[in-house]
């Protein structure tokens, strides 16, 4: 493949038109084509339930595609899947390994079930766990490892049969800052010294921005955006100014007021959306429901897109479902309550005195005003119109995040 | 759909349960004290009061029954397993490898005999230890193929356990299953009482119950003699029906395992 300016890339990965449709209707994939570039780190960012998780494994063939192709490696995900499989390494976003076993030993199933041959697996083995710094544990069952330990063995895992690409299904999901930050290190490094192409999934804008080399930004299921963190961010000229208000009645007159003048390239109101209140209001709606609905018979459906436990749902949860999962796709950003504009304006630090007087002289009570360079957030309000922060995006995915933090949180404690 | 097998990945996932039965010591021992409080609480006390049945002491009576109930709880358990692996993630890791997933539940029905047939063949020389069994070079014989018997037997409720475990959801079931299936499955097997001597609507429940048979043929390999009820050749009706079930159960937990979603 030939890109402009004539350098030669070779894409390892490319999908055309690929489309998931879950349960006749909901549209998690939705008709995406890309292609990855070998020895890249490519980032899926979007908000939960973008199509993100489904994406992957329709690529890993753990999911037949609706309709639509795609080959990694060179190899069609339909007619070799197996082949397919040998050529990635997947490290899931739950935890996938086995606690009763030692982290060598969850190493040497791998290796076994890949068919790696003795020689080649036990110094592959040795190789990796010095890699990822397990060394010393390795002998210890994995029921004794930290969160980001388990997470640093299920990369060394994925990383075992020399596979050619490399899928991360967010990878810091539930660790705290300075594992995050070991973390994001260790597949720096890989990248490199592996020579592995790498596709990872995210909603930390930041985790993109540091790690990826090409962000996908993907929302509802379709590309949205596809290009360098750098570029992405140069497509915002100017610079963003964030404006919060005592009301949030004000948000409506300030919206016209600005919306007039020509210097004020566009305007976004960030989603007040408070994740906790919302997501304790979630979690009290699930006690409300019948017994034997259980939030893990939930989670294995939600898993697989599938609402299998839709005969015992009850019929509110059914339609929040549905919405959550794409079947409505009305615009979520305004909400009513939300208290803050962003303003991208040209040359912000010389308009703002302009932009406090005109909200001054229309009586409308300012609280606090922020100038800041386009970050990637930035680019995801403008390009999808929501804050990727509003976690109301996917009611299953909040409440299977709840779920593998709380978890996170328990492990922390009794380790 | 034929998938190609895999020598290699039946290999390592019996590997890996036979580790997990190693090192979950707690359970090994739990359930063989259970085994065993059966054998020395009902075999001496019951004993005491029955005597025995067609010539046989209480004792012997009970035991190949009670190595059979390790054999049933130990099996269909191993095959529900398949809920804990999904439910911590492990089955994951084990679907995206490429191999058939004929090979992964081969694998894990073949672990799971293999491990419930070890606890029956513990029980088998726990009761021996007791005085069950009349020791003569024809034992020898037949505890050699009762060991055949009871890979048979588990394979076959190994297989059950994993069709049951692709269709539930959760662990909430469990008590059902254990109410509904096992312990009519273990009471009906003809541990307690010879079918002859029971009333006939017992009779036809206790014909249609597969463990049934699995305890008879404990009790040829053993004692060397089985229920009236099915004459001289009531082994080779037992091998049949055992036979005839194990590939009905392996066949469908291969099947509904096979449609499990990741």
């Amino acid at each position: 493949m030939w890109a402009i300016g004539g350098l030669s890339k070779i894409s390892i990965i490319e999908v055309k038109a690929l489309t998931k449709i879950f349960a006749g209707r909901i549209r998690a994939v939705d008709g995406i084509s890309f292609n990855v570039e070998k020895g890249e780190i490519l980032g899926f960012l979007g908000p939960n339930g973008a199509g993100k998780t489904t994406t992957l494994n329709v690529l890993a063939t753990l999911l037949r595609p609706t309709s639509g192709t795609a080959t990694v490696n060179g190899h069609d995900i339909l007619a070799e899947p197996d082949a397919v499989r040998r050529s990635i390494g997947y490290v899931f976003q739950d935890p996938t390994l086995d606690l009763e076993l030692t982290g060598r030993e969850n190493l040497d199933f791998h290796g076994r079930i890949y068919g790696l041959k003795r020689d080649v697996r036990q110094r592959r083995i040795s190789e990796m766990l010095e890699v990822v710094q397990l060394t010393d544990r390795a002998d210890e069952l994995v029921k004794t490892y930290s969160g980001g330990m388990k997470r640093r063995l299920e990369i060394a895992r994925g990383l075992l049969h020399y596979p050619q690409v490399l899928f991360l299904d967010e990878p810091t999901l539930g660790l705290d800052p300075q594992t995050r930050r070991a973390i994001w290190e260790h597949i720096r490094r890989l990248n490199q010294e592996e020579k592995v192409t790498i596709i990872l999934t995210t909603h930390y804008t930041e985790e993109a921005d540091y790690l990826c080399e090409r962000i996908l930004i993907i929302d509802f299921g379709k590309i949205v955006a596809l290009d360098t963190p750098d570029k992405l961010k140069a497509r915002l000229e100017g610079d963003v100014v964030s404006l919060v208000f005592k009301d949030p009645a004000a948000i409506g007159k300030v919206h016209l007021l600005l919306e007039k003048e020509d210097w004020v390239r566009r305007i976004n109101v960030v989603a007040s959306g408070n994740s906790h209140a919302t997501l304790s209001h979630m979690m009290q709606m699930m006690r409300g429901m019948p017994s034997g609905f259980g939030v893990d018979g939930m989670m294995s459906g939600m898993n697989t897109g599938n609402i299998r436990g839709g005969g015992k749902m009850p019929e509110h949860l059914q339609q929040m479902l549905a919405q959550d999962m794409g079947g409505e796709r009305g615009q979520r950003g305004f909400d009513g309550d939300s208290r803050c504009l962003n303003l991208l304006v040209d040359d912000g630090g010389h308009r703002i005195p302009e932009i406090v007087r005109l909200i001054d002289e229309a009586g409308v009570v300012l609280e606090s005003v922020e100038l800041h360079k386009p970050t990637l957030d930035d680019v995801f309000l403008s390009v999808t119109g929501r804050d990727i922060r509003d976690e109301r995006g996917s009611f299953m995915e909040m409440v299977r995040r709840h779920r593998i933090v709380q978890q996170a949180r328990g492990r922390r404690v009794r380790g | 759909m034929v998938q190609p097998l895999s020598g290699q990945a039946i290999y390592v996932v019996l590997l890996r349960e036979l580790k997990r039965y190693w090192r979950a010591k707690s359970r090994i021992i739990a359930s063989m004290a259970q085994s065993f409080f059966f054998l020395a609480i009902f075999g001496l006390g019951l004993g005491g009061f029955v005597g025995g049945f067609g010539g046989i002491s209480y004792l012997s009576y009970l035991a190949p029954g009670i190595i059979g109930m390790g054999l049933l709880f130990g099996s269909v358990f191993s095959g529900v397993s398949v809920i804990f692996d999904r439910q911590f993630g492990f089955m994951k890791e084990m679907l995206v490898a490429p191999v058939s997933r004929t090979s992964i539940i081969l694998g894990k029905i073949l672990g799971g005999a293999v491990t419930a047939s070890i606890q029956g063949i513990i029980l088998m020389a726990v009761a021996g230890i007791m005085g069950a069994f009349t020791p003569t070079i024809a034992l020898m014989a037949g505890a050699i193929a009762a060991i055949g018997v009871m890979l048979l037997i588990t394979a076959g409720f190994v297989g059950l356990g994993v069709a049951i475990g692709s269709i539930l959801n959760d662990f909430h079931a469990f008590q059902l299953l254990s109410t509904f299936v096992m312990w009519p499955l273990f009471m009906l097997s003809g541990v307690f009482f010879p079918i002859d001597a029971v009333p006939l609507p017992l009779q036809i429940a206790m014909l249609f119950d597969p463990m049934f048979y699995g305890v008879e043929l404990l009790r040829w390999c053993l004692l060397g003699a089985g229920t009236p009820l099915l004459g001289p050749l009531g082994w080779l009706i037992s091998l049949g029906v055992v036979a005839g079930f194990n590939a009905l159960m392996v066949g469908l937990g291969t099947y509904l395992f096979s449609r499990v979603q990741v």
